[in-house]
This record gives C-alpha cells, sequence and structure tokens, in this order.
C-alpha cells in the first residue's frame, strides 16, 4: 500500500482546490499572455502576427498608457493611503468600549455591502451638479452659493473617484485592522500603563507592532483592488472628464473590447499583474525584514 | 502549417476545439430554430412589440430578441463574435460598420432579392453609410441629423425672439439668458464619454462646411485657421469664460440631456431632431410646445450644415438560417406587402425617428405627425444640408472618435488649449491610421 | 462641608473617542441614507433644489413597480425594471453557491497548510495568492471561450465558477491562519478515541473552526455578489443577470430614473448587508485567529 507522506496527503487535499483554481485559470492567463506577444486586433484578422514582445516595448511610447499608469500610481496612493489611515482609526475607536459601539460597528460593515457598481450610482446622485446631496448639503451650511459641477474638473473628478473608491473598501481593511486589535492581550497595556506610558507611547510600543501583520495584509489586498478598481470609476466617470480618471484597468477595456486590440489590451492586462506582483513583493519583504511575516 | 496559422488555431481554436461535440450539439439547438436579434436597449418594449408583430405574419420563424445595455453594446458584440457566436440579426452604429466588416462580423447584403429596391429607396447618404468597400452590409433603422434645439419660452423671457445664427450670437443670447436671471447655464450639451460619436462636435464643425479629415483621410483639424480650432476656441469661451455652457456637460449622457431639456433647464442644446418628438410632448415633458428647431450656427453664418448619422440592421456572419434571418432583416429594414416601409414608419410616428425613405417625406400620416413636434420646413432643411462622415470609413474610427470626445472634454474644462488640441488630434490620427496600414 | 480638591480631569480620551465615532457614523451613513430616503421619493421630490432630506410625500411606488413592471410608471426604465426580482433571486442562488464550494474546497486545502509540512508548500500558497493579482480583465476573454464551449453562458454556472476562482485564494488564506490558531491537541484528543480523520475533522474541528468559515463564507458571498464586469458578459438575460449588472442598466439605460435606481441600488445591499450584521461577530473572531503575529 501506498504510504501517505505528509507531502503526498497535502497534494491530495490541495488537490481539488488547485484543479478548479489552475484549471480555471491557467488557461485564461497563459493564453492572455500568448496573445500579448501578438499584433491581433479583431478588425485586422489577417494581420495577426507573433510580435514577441513588441507590444511592451511600444507602451513606453504610448502616451494613453503612460498617462493612465500615472493617474492608476496616483489612484492607488491616494486610495490606499486613505483606506489604511481611516481604518486604523475606525478600528481603534471601534476597539474602545464605549455606548453604541455596537451601533457603530454595525454601520462599519455597511459599504462592505455594496456592489461596486451601486456604489457607483450611489456617488454619482451625490455629486449631480443640478440635484446632488453634495451641493445641498453644502449650500445649506452657507459654504457655496450656487450648485457646482463637482465632477467636471479632473482634479475633483479624480479625488471625489478616490473617495467614492476608499468609502466602498473601507470596511474589509477596518475588519481586519480589528481582528488584529482584538489580540492583543490587555494585560500588555495594564502593563504599560502601570510604567505611566502616554497614550501616543503605548501605541507605538504595544498596538502597531501586533497590527503590523493585519495592515500587512490589508496594504497588499488594497493594492490589489486599487490596481484592478473599474466598477465605481465606470459608473462615475467613465474615465472622463478628458482622461482625469482613466486608470489601466478603464483603458484595458476599451483597449480590448472596443478598439479589439487584444494583442495591447492583454499587454496592459500583464503589466498590472506585474506592478501589483512587484508592490506586493515589497510590502512583504519589508516586513520579512522586520521579523513581522511569516506564511 | 505556418506561424500565423498557428496563431489562429491557437488563440482562438483550442478553446473549444476540445469541446467540439458540445459545441455543435448546444449550438444546433439554439440556432436554426430561432432567429436571434440583438440590438441597444433603446425602447426595448416597443422593439418586441413590433417583433411579435412579425412573429404574428410569420408563424414558421421564432424570434428570440435579446436588449443590451447602449453602453456595453459593442463590448458585448466583441465577446460573442470572438466566441465564435453573435447573433443573426443585430443592430449597427454606423460608426462602428467599418470596425464589424474588418472583424468579420457581418454578411454582406448583395445580391439578396429585395435589396436593390430598399436601397433605391433610401436617401443617397444612407445608402452610403449603409456600404462598406463596395458592398452593402445593412438595411436602414433609421437617420437623422443634430439641430441647435432651442426653448423659445426660456428666451422670451430675456426678450429673444430669433435663434442665433452664428456660434458668437449663440453665445451672446445665452449671455442675456444669463444675466436675465433665467438660467445659469443657458446651454447644455452631451459631452461625456460614450461610444457612439458625438454628434453635437461634429454638427459644430459641419455647420461651417468644414471637415476634420479631407477627402483622403488625411486629418485637416490642425491646419491654421480651420473650422476645428475656432470651434473649440469658442467653446472654451463659452465654458470658461462667459461661462454659459453648463460644466456638467462633460458629465452628460444624452438621456439626462434629454431629461434636462424636458423640465426646462436648458435654452439651447444641440440635440437630434428627433428628440422634439418627446420634448414636445405633454405628457413627458413641462416645456411641451416651446421647444423649437434651428440650423446649427455657424463661425460666420454664412454657410450652412450639420451631421447626419444612420442605423441599421446586419446580418451576422454565423446566422444559421439565411433565409428567416433575411425575412425578419426585411420586415425591420424594408417594405411590407403593401410597399411601405412599415417599420421605419412606426418607428417615426411613435418616437419620432429620422425615415431613411425618402418616399416618407410626402405621406400625409408622417407630414402631419411632423408638424405636432416640429417646423417642417425647418425640418427638412436639416436633412438637406446635413453631411454623414466619411471618415467612419477607416478600421480605426472608435480609437479616433475617443481620442475626439476626450479631447472635447479637455477643452470643456480648460486642461487643454485649442491649438494643442487640434494638434493632439492630428497626431492620433496619424499615429492611428499608421498602425492600422 | 470642606471645599473638595479639584480633582476633575477633563477626559479627554472620551472626548475624542465620541467625536471620532460620531464623525465617522456619519460618514458611513450618510451616502447610504441619501439614496435610501430617494428610494422612498417621488421623483419630482428626489429632483428637488434644495434637496429633501426627509421624502416630504413617502411612497412605496418605486418598490413595488418591481412587481408590477407593466405599470404605468415603470414605462420608464422598464426593463431595469422587470429584471431586478429575477436578478436579486439569480445573485443569491450565485453567491450562496460560491460560498458553499468555497467551503467544499477550501478547507482541505487550508487544512493541509496549518497542520503539515511539505516540500512546495510555501511556493503553493504564493502561487494561489498570485492569481488573485492577474486583473479580471486580463482572464475574461479566453474564459468567455471556455464558458461557451462548455455550453455555460448566460447560466449560473459560468458565474458560480469565475467567482470561485476569484474567491478560493483568499479563502484558503483566511481559513489557514484560522486553522493554525486551532489547538492541536483537540485532534489528538479525538485520534486517541479512535475517531477517524473525517469524523475529526467534521465533528471535532469544524466545529471549532466554525468563526473562521463563517467569516471565508461571507467574504465569498461577497465576493460574487458584488462582482460586475464577469457578470456582464456572461450573461445576457434574466436567467442568470446578476443584481450589479441590472443596477448598471438602471445608470446607462436609454431612459432612467434617479428614485428607481436608488430603489434598485437599496434592494442590491440589503441581502448582503444582513448577513454581514448576524455574522459580524463571528466575521471579526474570525479574522481574529489569522491576525495573530506569526
Amino acid at each position: 500500500m501506498l504510504r501517505l507522506t505528509d507531502t503526498r496527503r497535502a497534494y491530495l487535499m490541495n488537490g481539488p482546490a488547485m484543479i478548479v483554481l489552475f484549471a480555471l485559470v491557467a488557461y485564461p492567463i497563459g493564453y492572455s499572455f500568448w496573445v500579448s506577444l501578438h499584433r491581433q486586433n479583431l478588425k485586422r484578422p489577417k494581420a495577426t502576427k507573433f510580435i514577441g514582445l513588441d507590444n511592451y516595448f511600444a507602451l513606453w511610447n504610448d502616451p494613453a498608457f503612460l498617462g493612465s499608469l500615472r493617474t492608476t500610481g496616483l489612484f492607488v496612493l491616494v486610495v490606499v493611503t486613505m483606506t489604511v489611515l481611516l481604518a486604523t482609526a475606525l478600528a481603534l475607536v471601534l476597539n474602545e468600549s464605549f455606548p453604541g459601539r455596537g451601533v457603530l460597528r454595525s454601520l462599519a460593515l455597511l459599504p462592505w455591502a455594496m456592489p461596486g457598481v451601486v456604489n457607483g450610482l450611489m456617488w454619482r446622485t451625490i455629486f449631480d451638479a443640478k440635484t446632488g446631496a453634495l451641493n445641498g448639503l453644502l449650500t445649506s451650511l452657507g459654504l457655496i452659493d450656487t450648485y457646482q459641477a463637482w465632477l467636471s474638473s479632473p482634479a475633483g473628478a479624480f479625488f471625489l473617484t478616490a473617495f467614492a473608491q476608499v468609502w466602498n473598501t473601507l470596511p474589509f481593511a477596518v475588519i481586519l485592522l480589528l481582528a488584529g486589535l482584538s489580540t492583543i492581550p490587555p494585560d500588555l497595556y495594564d502593563a504599560a500603563k502601570v510604567d505611566r506610558a502616554g497614550v501616543f507611547q503605548r501605541f507605538r510600543q504595544i498596538t502597531l507592532p501586533w497590527l503590523l501583520h493585519p495592515l500587512l495584509i490589508v496594504l497588499i489586498l488594497e493594492t490589489m483592488n486599487s490596481f484592478r478598481a473599474f466598477d465605481t470609476i465606470y459608473v462615475l466617470t467613465g474615465g472622463g472628464p478628458g482622461d482625469a480618471t482613466s486608470v489601466i484597468a478603464v483603458l484595458n477595456v476599451k483597449t480590448a473590447l472596443t478598439y479589439t486590440d487584444f494583442g495591447l489590451g492583454s499587454a496592459y492586462a500583464w503589466v498590472i499583474t506585474l506592478l501589483t506582483l512587484v508592490v506586493s513583493v515589497g510590502y512583504v519583504a519589508a516586513l520579512y525584514r522586520k521579523g513581522s511575516f511569516e506564511l | 502549417m505556418d506561424r500565423r496559422q498557428f496563431l489562429r488555431a491557437a488563440t482562438i481554436g483550442t478553446a473549444f476545439a476540445a469541446a467540439t461535440p458540445l459545441l455543435s450539439a448546444c449550438g444546433a439547438k439554439a440556432r436554426g430554430d430561432v432567429v436571434t436579434l440583438e440590438g441597444w436597449d433603446y425602447e426595448a418594449q416597443l422593439v418586441q412589440q413590433n417583433v411579435d408583430r412579425f412573429t404574428r405574419l410569420n408563424p414558421d420563424v421564432a424570434v428570440d430578441y435579446t436588449p443590451i445595455t447602449s453602453a456595453q453594446f459593442i463590448q458585448k458584440l466583441t465577446a460573442e463574435f470572438l466566441g465564435g457566436g453573435g447573433p443573426d440579426v443585430l443592430y449597427m452604429y454606423d460608426d462602428s460598420l467599418a470596425g464589424s466588416v474588418e472583424a468579420e462580423y457581418l454578411r454582406p447584403l448583395d445580391g439578396i432579392e429585395g435589396v436593390d429596391a430598399i436601397y433605391d429607396a433610401v436617401y443617397p447618404s444612407n445608402a452610403a453609410s449603409m456600404t462598406y468597400q463596395g458592398k452593402r452590409y445593412g438595411l436602414p433603422y433609421y437617420t437623422d441629423s443634430q439641430a441647435l434645439v432651442y426653448n423659445a419660452a426660456l428666451l422670451e423671457k430675456a426678450g429673444i425672439t430669433t435663434p442665433p445664427k452664428t456660434l458668437d450670437e449663440l453665445e451672446q443670447q445665452a449671455l442675456r439668458v444669463k444675466k436675465a436671471g433665467v438660467l445659469e447655464y443657458p446651454i447644455g450639451l452631451p459631452a461625456q464619454l460614450a461610444d457612439t460619436a458625438a454628434q453635437w462636435l461634429w454638427a459644430l464643425v459641419y455647420a461651417n462646411d468644414a471637415d476634420l479629415f479631407d477627402d483622403r483621410f488625411q486629418p485637416v483639424m490642425s491646419a491654421s485657421g480651420s473650422a476645428a480650432t475656432a470651434v473649440f476656441e469658442w467653446l472654451r469661451h463659452a465654458a470658461l469664460d462667459t461661462r454659459v455652457l453648463d460644466p456638467a456637460a462633460v458629465q452628460t449622457l444624452p438621456v439626462p440631456l434629454d431629461n434636462a431639456v424636458m423640465a426646462g433647464r436648458y435654452a439651447f442644446v444641440l440635440a437630434p431632431r428627433y428628440a422634439l418628438r418627446s420634448y414636445n410632448n405633454p405628457s413627458k415633458s413641462k416645456v411641451a410646445g416651446a421647444v423649437k428647431l434651428a440650423p446649427v450656427p455657424s463661425l460666420d453664418g454664412r454657410t450652412e450644415g450639420t451631421v447626419s448619422n444612420s442605423r441599421m440592421y446586419c446580418l451576422g456572419q454565423h446566422a444559421a438560417d439565411v433565409e428567416k434571418s433575411v425575412r425578419l432583416l426585411k420586415y425591420l429594414g424594408g417594405f411590407d406587402a403593401h410597399g411601405v416601409p412599415y417599420t421605419a414608419k412606426f418607428w417615426f410616428l411613435q418616437r419620432g425617428l429620422g425615415y431613411p425613405f425618402s418616399a416618407l417625406a410626402k405621406d400625409p400620416e408622417v407630414v402631419r405627425t411632423i408638424r405636432t413636434f416640429a417646423d417642417p420646413i425647418v425640418y427638412g432643411r436639416l436633412a438637406e444640408v446635413a453631411r454623414a462622415r466619411r471618415i467612419i470609413s477607416v478600421p480605426w474610427y472608435a480609437e479616433f472618435e475617443a481620442a475626439l470626445q476626450r479631447v472635447a472634454q479637455q477643452v470643456l474644462v480648460g486642461g487643454t488649449s485649442p491649438a494643442d488640441a487640434v494638434q493632439d488630434l492630428d497626431r492620433q490620427a496619424r499615429t492611428l491610421a499608421q498602425r492600422y496600414a | 462641608m470642606t471645599a473638595v480638591p479639584l480633582r476633575y480631569r477633563v477626559p479627554w480620551k472620551r472626548i475624542v473617542v465620541y467625536l471620532v465615532a460620531a464623525a465617522f457614523a456619519l460618514y458611513l451613513v450618510l451616502p447610504f441614507y441619501w439614496i435610501f430616503a430617494m428610494s422612498f421619493m417621488r421623483e419630482v421630490d428626489a429632483v428637488s433644489v434644495p434637496p429633501e432630506w426627509i421624502p416630504s410625500h413617502p411612497t412605496l411606488d418605486n418598490y413595488l413597480s418591481f412587481f408590477r413592471p407593466d405599470s404605468a410608471q415603470a414605462l420608464v426604465g422598464g426593463r431595469a425594471i422587470k429584471e431586478t426580482p429575477y436578478a436579486l433571486g439569480n445573485s443569491l442562488i450565485v453567491a450562496s453557491a460560491t460560498a458553499l464550494l468555497n467551503l467544499v474546497l477550501a478547507v482541505p486545502a487550508a487544512y493541509s497548510f496549518s497542520r503539515l509540512k511539505f516540500r512546495g508548500g510555501k511556493g503553493l500558497l504564493m502561487l494561489y495568492l498570485v492569481t488573485r493579482m492577474v486583473p479580471t480583465i486580463a482572464i475574461l476573454i479566453p474564459f468567455y471561450l471556455m464558458m461557451r464551449s462548455l455550453g455555460l453562458l448566460d447560466n449560473y454556472g459560468s458565474l458560480i465558477l469565475s467567482y470561485l476562482t476569484f474567491s478560493l485564494p483568499v479563502t484558503i488564506w483566511v481559513l489557514k491562519d484560522f486553522f493554525r490558531a486551532v489547538p492541536r491537541e483537540l485532534e489528538d484528543a479525538a485520534r486517541v478515541d479512535r475517531c477517524g480523520w473525517f469524523r475529526t475533522m467534521w465533528s471535532v474541528f469544524l466545529p471549532v473552526a466554525a468563526p473562521g468559515l463563517v467569516a471565508a463564507a461571507v467574504f465569498a458571498f461577497m465576493t460574487a455578489w458584488n462582482e460586475f464586469m464577469f457578470a456582464l458578459f456572461m450573461t445576457s438575460t434574466e436567467a442568470a443577470k446578476t443584481m450589479p449588472v441590472v443596477a448598471a442598466n438602471f445608470a446607462t439605460d436609454m431612459n432612467t430614473q434617479f428614485t428607481l435606481m436608488a430603489a434598485a441600488g437599496v434592494v442590491a445591499v440589503l441581502p448582503p448587508l444582513v448577513l454581514v450584521l448576524i455574522f459580524q461577530r463571528l466575521i471579526v473572531r474570525g479574522m481574529a485567529a489569522g491576525s495573530v503575529k506569526g
């Protein structure tokens, strides 16, 4: 009888998941990489040709791509920073005990339940230039005189889109951080109090180190999500005005499905994948050196 | 097997090569018995009504009609045809015809009985827009042209009685409306990014007897003193200096624009003629009766012109039962047993969609209906001076149109100067032409 | 009476906590409140200037129109309205099936990472995560071709399979961390009682791991519930269209009404919201194990 070593058993247990995952993802990934090595545009079926890495080299002279790369980078930076800051603050508050904590905790989960498309729709009605709630609110507070078209300026559209995205992704980060906070042994704080450590000192010396691991996970997942962000932007601005919110996912969908340029579209997709990978590896490596990460 | 063939097999073939038996099995069920019809979702319920009438008249044909959200219509077609599927009969924008033919989505209609008669009966520009490289691909759905649409009641409040002839007058009148406190932003435009052409922008250029490309499809928008530059200058001025053009224009899609007009929130918009059917319909519009048509203003008031567009029905490359599909196609885009273009007339009477058949202009029912929503003289004149875009016959039109809309938005929000805008478009057009050469 | 020495200290921390909590509460709830209130308004009130914060003529018409899509009001945006009830059902089925299948496939895999030391384990774990970094659009077209050849287009199958690939890596990661935190002694004790492995898993291990399972299932459910792009391309009729696809139709449909859109948005949010509210404690506890250092 075949002796079941740990390795054999482990692969047996991973078998079903591996089959499903790799059968359904490996082929599409391989396919899209293969296509990215070709000049392939549906509208030019006879001109399909293997061109090696030319699609990738062409990216460096492609203003649309470079522009959207900048936009995407900034978008990821803004969204991830805002999410991490807000989520940390919210998680810290939720970790305190005060009346109404349960309610706030429930509220914190609300945006999570909202599909990205609905999120985009919601913010669109809020930012609406003619009837929007934001205009109504700011007018009644006396902060503006007349209704503004918030999404019409490039900077306005960019930051408000990022804002809408943060609102949607915040709960996920809060849950992870809250879970991290809940594992900190309370006696650590008591000990620190005895040592008369101040609030900030306690945060730096106890809370932060314990939070590093969940923070890492939040950073990786939020970075991956915001590199891929599409739904909210698609509904809210469609990439405009001009190309102010034309992040790479939006450009990618247009290139592949509207312009039917699959070669270039696949190359775009691979660049996103690589960027996400590099950034994630960067996070992991940084924390690994600090000794706070292990698989 | 050379590399090219190998690639074709590898990229498109492998996915379902393994499952060919499955594919043919389910293909047989889906095809043949039922004619599939796909279109963007304009008035899907009316379409279904009309299709139901067809199946009553043709009991041997079952039709499966699927409306697709207009914003995703082209993208879904891409996916379907790439997968070797695609509907038997489908709607098509004139903008997308060239690309769809090049991508081998469509089957030419030449030689099918009755098609010649249809092409003889439609306006020549309409026939031309359904023809690509000498072959006929579409039967007409509707054709319409852009107009300056104004709300006479709002203009009257500012003491204005005649619509503007030049862009300068338009801006001045809008300024009077604004200063009279009638509206903060009297001019509206649907300048949000979309898959279909920014007709309003083309109309502004065409009003000057000018174009963005010459007859050999070389870009001319950046030539010194070009109409395109002047139009961009005007847009910038109206949006940022006199501030009569609604800054929300860059987020406005056609339907919200219609709603705003019908709520009395704009004094001037650029819109297709058929929009007046709704604008002047008291059950839909608060300003019914006050909305009027005018020619598209030009720079100097001496030239006349606007852009026309066509929508058509096409035959899918993979249509299984060609005879039945063609019967549906002809029902939608041809004549009935009495020689009347039933569906085209249906759409005009129901929603005012411009008729492609020239004979309908004399149809008493049509004439009567026009009078209910527009001045027949202006209505007819707009059709006479309208031109179709010839550049839509290049396979890179979709990319150029997207660039045009982006650049127009940048001009409107002050992100780029008109001079840079036309340079940018010129460069992009040349790059695209080269890439597709 | 002697004067009490002034030993009262301003409770700065409490004040800050309350202020921040109140600010967050507003931030979290106001945007949703806006469409919630709008969904009970008549269209004319919804577009009034200044906006109505509380519906002055509250009405259920928007919700009722989902049940009688052919009524007069539904002339506007008719098709999306008609599809909403179907889409709600489709979303529920697809998301629940995704969550369930996730657990079935991920439990053994996660267990192996938590209990067995095996060659290539770390690599495999990283590989799972890498599949998550591929943007949806990259695999959309080949996936579409595969589903077409399997005859699964416009069918729950294609959606469940695609969402399974999106959520499975995360599920495995979450469960692996949680399983690690479950003390080994439990299983050892069971083994002493001569329980078979499956018995041990079923009646001892999994019940203890319940919070982790719930958290992972909810995550998978949400992934499936929220996904838009694949649903858009894989489905074409109410046989399989999901809520995000129909909701997007409200935005891009040729005719659109704010109030109906708002009502559809609320409908799209409620089921997952109820789910997370019921399970919120378990979710946080489930995640907590995974966050333990190391």
